[in-house]
């Protein structure tokens, strides 16, 4: 990485200025081998019977996964150039997270859309740091969910290039398959 | 009458089996034999279609995913197949090469799969129903920069397209036996091309004004369809550009030539027409396309031969096509895959909403030829795979034991994120 920073002075937050559950602190989710357990062993109940996969039974509780719980997910992530967190930088925030849950009769599916705010608008690294998002989120979460990650309006001088790029299933799957690349994504997901 | 409703119920004795247990990407019948090949991972697993079991696996070609493949077709078209007839396939792949492999039911020894055609032995040796397989690894296509995206042969076998995120599509034409040379590199899209595919009609249009009858459609990231054509000199071009898409372009496939035909001798003008396009789209949008022609004023010297008559202008290349058809929309994510009948002319689509819908053309009502003919919902598969994307759709003959018309009674294969290559049988009311 360059020494020259993109942006010299972000804004940071402070652990405890971040949104937390009051309960208790972040939700302790089965973390990345849940996604990888249905990869390497499906079970596709949809084709036998009624079979449950057990792994939905080992937590604790079946409260739908919330806002929350996803910003718990994606806020620990590291920027590529700071030493600070999504969540301490105010890349990923809590009221910029929203799902829609399966409709009544319609689709199945629920759907995530996180709208990320670049600490700068120029900011080169927002295609990485939308991936890494991506990338943790498609690890994590269910099968049956859909992630959508978005540059927040105005906040990102190529909105509509990101956008699109992050949204490209066969784009993310080959940058996925760079070396480098993934080397750097595990990275930014070592504190999670 | 065409049919009103469908339903869709999985083929018994499916899915495929084993499971790929990681993303699929596509899976496309031979054209006449009982295999079909999905690409998966960095390789290529060949099922029969007549045992729906795994046939064989191509590995070893390739250092990244496998996107795409594609059958040659048999290059003898006459009747009578040649002995040595080999089965030939390509494979598109993220590391950017196309790989042409071949199987020759001449030779007989266990498969030799290395890059670097060596032979090398891979220990197990398949009881097909064809006696002992080769198949090689014959050469790697390169050129492009990026990441090949889709793969096609022209319907003669004698023209490849691949397709790559370095927003061009590559022709290829086959000189010699295993010898490809690039005829044209065609880089107008300013986007990655998503998918290539050629038309399938030998139609040349009213008064013979195509030069060539092989015409290409290419999709793209740019949210643009493209039409190439031969312009007569060698030239590849691009005659016309379908705009207007509300996001990425993912797939397209034409009207297969039977329907073209079926429709004409119905008609009684025999083939009179071009094969429309259909066209998926990451908004959830799925259209119908078709060539505008009209009627030609009379040549003076049959159509053909233009250049005897002097001070005549090249024949205009510029084409114009326009939506004849857009279906219901039912998708509420990204339309993948979209697949034409050749039996039925039933449209199916696929995509990120793990949904496979059926689409039915309505009988054309009178004489409003300029009308858009309407499409209607046949069914709605919701979640194919569970609740995973569905990458691909295909029709495909069926060659189960559960048919009584072997190779003509058409079923419909998904493949997914899952890894799940799942046959499906439509039945019609």
């Amino acid at each position: 990485m360059p020494e020259i920073l993109e942006n010299e002075n972000p804004t940071i937050l402070n652990v405890s200025q971040l949104p937390s559950r009051s309960r208790k602190g972040p939700s302790a989710r089965a973390g990345p081998d849940s996604a990888f357990d249905s990869l390497l062993y499906p079970s596709q109940p949809w084709l036998s019977s009624s079979s449950q996969s057990s792994s939905s039974e080992d937590e604790e509780d079946s409260s739908p996964i919330d806002e929350q719980d996803i910003f718990d997910l994606i806020a620990p992530i590291s920027d590529p150039e700071h030493p600070h967190t999504l969540g301490q930088l105010s890349v990923v925030r809590l009221p910029d997270i929203h799902i829609q849950h399966p409709s009544d009769g319609g689709s199945r599916l629920t759907t995530v859309t996180v709208d990320l705010t670049p600490t700068i608008n120029h900011c080169s690294l927002a295609t990485v740091i939308g991936l890494a998002v991506r990338y943790r989120l498609e690890q994590t979460l269910p099968p049956d969910w859909r992630v959508d990650i978005r540059m927040k309006d105005g906040t990102h001088a190529q909105d509509d290039q990101v956008n699109k790029q992050l949204g490209d299933k066969e784009r993310v799957c080959a940058a996925l398959e760079n070396e480098t690349l993934k080397g750097m994504l595990e990275k930014m997901l070592e504190g999670c | 009458m065409p049919p009103s409703s469908a339903t869709i119920t999985p083929l018994p004795g499916g899915p495929f089996s084993p499971d790929l247990y990681a993303r699929a990407w596509s899976s496309i019948p031979h054209p006449t034999r009982p295999l079909i090949a999905t690409a998966h991972e960095k390789s290529v697993t060949v099922y029969s279609l007549s045992t729906l079991t795994k046939h064989l696996s191509l590995t070893g070609g390739h250092s990244r995913s496998v996107r795409s493949v594609a059958w040659q077709p048999c290059t003898t078209t006459s009747s009578s197949s040649s002995p040595s007839q080999k089965l030939r396939l390509v494979t598109g792949s993220f590391d950017s090469t196309a790989g042409l492999w071949s199987f020759d039911e001449k030779e007989k020894s266990t498969f030799s799969l290395e890059k670097n055609m060596n032979n090398k032995q891979l220990g197990e040796e398949e009881e097909g129903e064809e006696d002992e397989e080769e198949w090689e690894f014959n050469l790697v296509l390169e050129g492009h920069e990026n990441e090949i995206k889709s793969i096609a042969f022209s319907p003669s076998g004698q023209f490849l397209a691949t397709c790559s995120r370095d927003k061009t599509v590559w022709i290829w034409e086959e000189v010699d036996e295993d010898e490809w040379e690039t005829v044209a590199v065609l880089s107008e899209h300013e986007g990655d091309v998503k998918c290539v595919a050629w038309a399938p009609s030998e139609y040349s249009g009213k008064g013979g004004r195509f030069y060539g009858t092989d015409c290409l459609a290419s999709a793209s990231y740019d949210d643009t369809v493209r039409i190439w054509r031969e312009d007569g000199d060698g030239e590849w071009v691009c005659v016309f550009v379908i705009e207007g898409f509300g996001g990425t372009v993912w797939s397209l496939e034409w009207e297969k030539e039977k329907r073209v035909m079926m429709n004409d001798e119905k008609e009684g003008k025999g083939k009179t027409r071009m094969s429309r396009l259909v066209t998926a789209c990451q908004d959830g949008g799925v259209k119908v396309w078709e060539l505008v022609e009209e009627e030609e004023e009379v040549e003076e010297d049959g159509g053909k031969g233009d250049w005897s008559v002097p001070n005549r202008m090249r024949r205009e290349l510029r084409e114009e096509w326009r939506c004849v058809g857009e279906m219901p929309k039912v998708h509420t994510r990204e339309v993948y895959s979209v697949a034409w009948s050749g039996e039925t002319g039933v449209l199916a689509s696929t995509g990120g909403d793990g949904r496979v819908v059926l689409y039915g053309e309505e009988e054309k009502e009178e004489e409003e030829e300029k009308k858009k003919k309407e499409w209607k919902v046949l069914t709605v598969l919701e979640g194919a795979h569970g609740p995973y994307e569905v990458n691909h759709v295909t029709w495909c003959k069926r060659w189960d034991k559960g048919t009584e018309r072997k190779g003509e009674e058409e079923m419909l294969v998904t493949t997914g994120d899952d890894g799940v290559v799942m046959p499906w049988e439509v039945r019609f009311s």
